[in-house]
């Protein structure tokens, strides 16, 4: 018999989410109070939002918490600085423990969907083999997995970039790619008419990108799922092998104090607070770990940004933000490289942009730059641990590039050097601490050679991680993988894991996609297994 | 007599050694900040390597993060990072800066927002040894404070650090304005003066409506 909810109304703007402001303003509650529920879900990004639906319209109670504020698309300025207060995690300065690699995430009712570039990436069915071969997961294999890739890219509107999709800058990256011989193609997004704004970073003001804030989250409503903002869980609850439910606090989302603490007592707990939260999370819950691999195996999926100056005026940071990538390399090389420009904001993160006269020369020819992210592939040798109590400990985020990842950033960044001087550019400013200039193709290698690995490659690239994955990895074997192929931590019945940890190797391809695809196969494993998870 | 030989330099040379003894083990040990940190407590304190006359004028009223030394770094760097007199550029007095400055170190972690109180204060105070004819950067001349920034670019780790964040922080308290955006022709918001509808929420997925 189907248990399928029935739907009440979806609505048709914004979502219903109780804030710190209204359990603050209703008495009934106090400052401390407990919630029953089916399933309480950790986070509500791209992996969140995708279990809230799948299990609310499977019938469950699904009850969604999230640790960041509620920014409805209403209130969206088109201003990366704004935003960056309201919903970017650590307002975008979470940061290696030297410092050096900022790890970009959204912390937000619907996540890093919100502030996502819209690029979605079907990777190519070698790396799916290769995670079902090596770690046993027979699901994953792409025949397997097509089916839940095809009802990902219906819900989230994926399409192949239209001619007015692609900008400026893309064109000259086009150009270059021609010049050169490489293999490029336009992007296909989550964008349903696509307005042009280029403000995806700052979130998708009229609402054509399909953030979870406008799909998921709301059709996850629409069954009845309820969703909690300002609500950070600090613990998983685990008795006798079996989750039973999360501690969380409710925190004033300006001035971070306490307004209550919440238990909530749930017979499936999911935890999708991204790659770097969710193994935080549960090394705070004392998860046991019998493979050691809890919070290791981190994998950034580093890349950098090269500029590029015209002679001509481009105006590159106009139009949709990326327009196209550059895929000859990915299969052999591990790089992918995707046509965007910063805006002026987001520029100063991206290399050193000179002193005095030098960086106002710069700036006044912003209009004359291109720009091209590019993607390395690294070996996921990175790690995140939760260091202190509960409620005073903190976080830290360890990764350096070894010699051989520090040489791809290097040939990465070198590659799309060669491709904007291919398209005519008369100079690059290449992605490093130190103010590297090219003039000339002849010049590269000689300039890059300045770029020394030194100490730990610290402080040469300006690397940035808007990707990190793997840091509980799925597999079959319980000496190498934290979680099992349903997604179910190995020792710890009902308490799941959804999001882009779930990764068993990093990819090089764009994951958000690939998180969604997995969270619906999670979602799916415990559907499946209704009757021995449920009572 | 040069500056370079006075007495004084002599004296800050001495109190800054343990800097030139920070070991490759110790400094992976403490992590990037921290031995600077280290640094900073085995030679005393920086703030006394030399005064200058910036610490006898007032910080400015609504200043609530930044120490008095490093409300000076800060003023200092942004007249040389940004010498928008006489350019296209909005002028940087127009540009509430140094209070951007300040709200953003209030939005630091606290363990980080001390170790980088140690690394300004570095900053400030390693002109006075390293060859910038014995002043702190807040007295360095505007082609000085340039080269300093420059040679900082292509230093150590710490160093190259140092001249990152104090770059980063006084470029994107100036960028995020959008009075700025103008001269560099930046649209800026464009959503309401283009009269774009709002599409509200996607409809149900097809199978949802089966
Ligand atoms: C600026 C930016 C641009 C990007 N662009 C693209 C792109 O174009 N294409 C692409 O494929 N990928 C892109 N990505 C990456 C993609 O968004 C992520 O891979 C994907 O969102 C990961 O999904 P997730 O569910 O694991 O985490 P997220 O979507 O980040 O969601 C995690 C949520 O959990 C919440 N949370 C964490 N811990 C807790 C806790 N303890 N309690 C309660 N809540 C918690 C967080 O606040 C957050 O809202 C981008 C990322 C960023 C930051």
């Amino acid at each position: 018999m189907s248990r399928r909810r029935r739907r009440i109304n979806m609505p048709r703007q914004g979502v219903p989410v109780t804030t710190a402001r209204d359990v603050a303003q209703d008495p009934s509650r106090g400052r401390r109070f407990n919630i029953k529920t089916e399933v309480v879900v950790v986070g509500s990004g791209a992996a969140g939002s995708v279990v809230a639906h799948e299990l609310a319209r499977a019938g469950h109670e699904v009850l969604v918490l999230e640790a960041g504020r509620y920014y409805p698309s209403s209130q969206f300025t088109e201003h990366l600085g704004d935003t960056i207060n309201e919903v970017y995690k650590d307002q975008a300065s979470q940061l290696n423990s030297t410092a050096d690699v900022l790890f970009v995430e959204g912390a937000c009712i619907g996540g890093s969907t919100v502030i996502g570039a819209c690029v979605m990436h079907r990777p190519p069915n070698s790396l799916l083999e290769g995670w079902s071969e090596r770690h046993g997961l027979d699901q994953m294999t792409p025949e397997k997995l097509a089916p839940l890739y095809d009802e990902i890219g219906e819900e989230q509107f994926v399409h192949l970039n239209e001619a007015h999709e692609i900008n400026a800058t893309a064109h000259k990256v086009i150009q270059g790619c021609e010049h050169m011989g490489f293999r490029w193609r336009p992007v296909t997004r989550n964008v349903r008419r696509c307005a042009l704004t280029g403000h995806c970073l700052a979130g998708c003001k009229p609402d054509r990108k399909m953030s979870a804030l406008v799909t998921h989250l709301p059709w996850a409503v629409g069954y009845g799922a309820e969703l909690y903002a300002d609500t950070h869980v600090t613990r998983v609850r685990i008795e006798n092998n079996r989750a039973t439910g999360v501690d969380a606090v409710v925190r004033d989302p300006d001035t971070g104090d306490t307004v209550a603490e919440m238990r909530v007592d749930a017979q499936v707990v999911v935890s999708a607070g991204g790659a770097i939260q969710t193994p935080l999370l549960l090394q705070r819950s004392q998860a046991p770990d019998f493979s050691g691999e809890l919070g290791r195996n981190l994998a950034l999926q580093p890349f950098t940004q090269v500029l590029a100056e015209f002679p001509e005026e481009l105006y590159g940071f106009r139009g949709a933000l990326v327009g196209v990538q550059v895929d000859e390399f990915l299969e052999s090389d591990g790089f992918l490289f995707y046509s965007a420009l910063a805006e002026p904001e987001q520029l100063m993160a991206q290399g050193d942009q000179g002193v005095g006269a030098d960086h106002i020369n710069f700036m006044l020819r912003y209009k004359h730059l291109a720009g091209l992210n590019a993607f390395s592939i690294d070996d996921g040798r990175g790690s995140v641990s939760w260091d202190g109590g509960v409620n005073d400990g903190r976080q830290i985020i360890r990764w350096n590039p070894s010699r051989k990842e520090f040489n791809r950033i290097k040939q990465s960044a070198s590659l799309a050097a060669r491709i904007f001087f291919s398209a005519g550019a008369k100079r690059v400013y290449m992605p490093t601490y130190q103010r590297l200039e090219v003039d000339s193709v002849f010049d590269l290698d000689k300039t890059m050679d300045e770029v020394d690995y030194g100490l730990r490659g610290m402080y040469t690239f300006r690397s940035n991680s808007f990707s990190p994955q793997g840091t509980c990895r799925m597999g079959s074997e319980r000496s190498r993988a934290v979680v099992n192929p349903n997604g179910e931590l190995f020792d710890v019945a009902g308490l799941f894991v959804a999001d882009a940890s779930l990764f068993p190797e990093p990819m090089a391809a764009a994951p958000h996609w690939t998180v969604q695809v997995l969270a619906k196969h999670v979602a799916r494993r415990i559907e499946a297994r209704r009757s021995s998870l449920f009572i | 007599m040069s500056s370079s030989e006075s007495p004084a330099r002599t004296e800050a040379v001495r109190q800054a050694a343990p800097l030139s003894r920070l070991t490759r083990r110790r400094f992976l040990r403490y992590g990037l900040i921290g031995s600077a940190a280290l640094a900073a407590a085995a030679a005393g304190s920086f703030a006394i390597l030399r005064r200058s006359p910036v610490d006898a004028i007032p910080v400015a009223e609504g200043i609530r993060n930044l120490g008095a030394g490093e409300y000076h770094l800060f003023r200092r760097a942004i007249e040389v990072l940004l010498p928008t007199a006489g350019t296209a550029l909005t002028p940087v007095e127009e540009v509430p800066v140094l209070a951007n400055i300040d709200h953003m170190m209030g939005l630091l972690p606290a363990h980080v927002r001390q170790e980088l109180g140690t690394g300004l204060a570095l900053f400030d105070n390693a002109a006075v040894v390293s060859g910038f004819h014995g002043r702190r950067f807040v007295d360095l001349d505007d082609q000085a404070a340039v080269d300093y920034f420059d040679a900082w670019s292509r230093g150590h780790s710490i160093q190259r650090a140092l001249n990152t964040v104090i770059k980063q922080f006084v470029y994107t308290a100036y960028w995020r304005e959008p009075e700025t955006w103008p001269p560099v022709e930046f649209d800026g918001p464009v959503s309401d003066d283009w009269g774009l509808d709002y599409l509200g929420n996607a409809p149900l997925p097809r199978e949802d409506q089966a």
